[in-house]
């Protein structure tokens, strides 16, 4: 009997202990204003067009040589965590490389990492629009001549709530498990 | 005589037990309505990422938002030519200066920001004559300013400080002071007609986000997280 309350007791403990983020929780939440931009075969794409899911958003490149490479591993090992939920869970990568990076391009690439992520271009007034209120800085430098240019750019990971509001943010380096628990955390 | 004084004795025994069912339950929900409402430890809202930018300095140097991470960053923002309406914010800034010249050397750096938000990008020179003229040193008080439509972006869409030119050339907005950590998120925004825009204020609170950067590490970074699900927010 003393076995089973303390038992049940831990058991709600558990249950209504707040749940810890691993990523930066913002609060209180903001939304996030909708952009458009271009999608595969180069359809419009709307940020608003994901509303009901929970949106992964970030910003990177095809030619970008660490970085985003490693934070797309790290978010397509979240995917897979996340398992049979994860069809409520878009990925996007907004290339800040627009001048390279087709909607084609883009497909191939992220289709090397998760079919399921979808990559956006548009003009680089249109990703600055959708990069500046979020944080996102990026800037062209000169690389070398095997790399031509390389893109200095913000690595951060940003989550937006089923809502539209901007609820996380991950800073590089965050491990994919992280990430997934953080998920399946906010589509309960 | 033995196997009922041990049944006695087991009797005893149950009794605190079966308390502990209630007990336990009790001291948790009493520790978390303390914690919520005697709010020992305090923090700022995360607020969301202050936004991207690239400006210019009066030393000419390009300076981004990523050239300022892992320093807490005040940021002001207002035409060249604001005579009367700025001038309660830069006096701010003047002493929010001093205050960072004070900070200690493990505490982490407070740097200051004054954006100028003209139509046309301001030169360096005319940067540097408007930095010495509120003395602003320029290890520490950066007066900057860019491409207009880019600070549209970052002031308005980012930092949500909007402003207008008016047909005599004259800027409508709002004073505006911003907080920002040393991971890029803002941590507080000081209106001048809506919210506290005072020295003690800002002073106060900057205070508290140096603590939560000092000790929000190992276990007391679930303290901090509890502070912040339980909106413990200093005032």
């Amino acid at each position: 009997m003393v076995v089973i309350g303390l038992g049940s007791a831990a058991w709600l403990v558990v249950r209504l202990w707040p749940y810890r983020y691993h990523g930066l929780l913002l609060e209180p939440a903001t939304p996030v204003a909708d952009f458009a931009l271009t999608g595969p075969e180069g359809r419009p794409v709307r940020l608003s067009d994901f509303r009901g899911k929970v949106t992964v958003l970030y910003f990177g490149y095809t030619y970008c040589p660490d970085v985003c490479p490693t934070t797309l591993a790290e978010l397509a090992r979240a995917l897979q965590r996340v398992g049979r939920r994860a069809d409520q869970v878009q990925v996007i990568m907004i290339t800040v490389d627009p001048e390279r990076d087709t909607p084609e391009i883009l497909a191939r690439y992220l289709a090397h990492f998760d079919a399921r992520f979808l990559g956006l271009s548009g003009t680089a007034a249109e990703i600055a629009a959708a990069a500046t209120p979020l944080g996102i800085y990026f800037a062209k430098h000169e690389g070398t001549a095997a790399t031509g240019y390389l893109v200095d750019h913000t690595a951060t990971v940003a989550v937006i709530d089923r809502d539209g509001y901007l609820r996380l943010v991950f800073p590089f380096g965050t491990p994919g498990e992280d990430i997934a628990s953080d998920l399946i955390h906010l589509l309960k | 005589m033995k196997a009922a004084a041990l049944g006695a004795a087991d009797h005893q025994l149950t009794v605190p037990r079966r308390w502990l069912l209630f007990i336990l339950p009790a001291v948790l929900a009493l520790s978390v309505f303390a914690f919520a409402t005697l709010q020992p430890i305090q923090v700022l809202p995360r607020i969301r990422p202050a936004p991207a930018f690239r400006v210019t300095d009066q030393a000419g140097r390009r300076l981004t938002n990523e050239d300022l991470r892992g320093q807490v960053v005040l940021y002001t923002f207002r035409p060249l030519r604001c005579a009367a309406a700025c001038e309660p914010t830069d006096a701010i800034m003047r002493a929010m200066q001093e205050y960072a010249r004070a900070l200690s050397a493990d505490e982490t750096p407070l740097r200051l920001v004054t954006m100028l938000f003209d139509s046309e990008p301001l030169s360096p020179e005319t940067l540097q004559a408007f930095a010495q003229a509120r003395g602003a040193d320029p290890a520490r008080w950066w007066m900057v300013s860019g491409d207009p439509a880019g600070l549209k972006q970052t002031i308005g869409a980012g930092f949500e400080v909007y402003y207008a030119a008016g047909p005599d050339g004259e800027y409508a907005f709002e004073p505006a002071i911003v907080l920002v950590d040393a991971l890029g998120i803002i941590r507080g925004d000081y209106r001048g007609r809506t919210q506290n825009l005072d020295v003690a204020t800002i002073r106060r609170q900057i205070a508290v986000l140096q603590s939560e950067i000092r000790n929000d590490q190992g276990v007391n970074r679930l303290a901090y997280e509890a502070a912040h699900f339980f909106l413990c927010y200093a005032h």
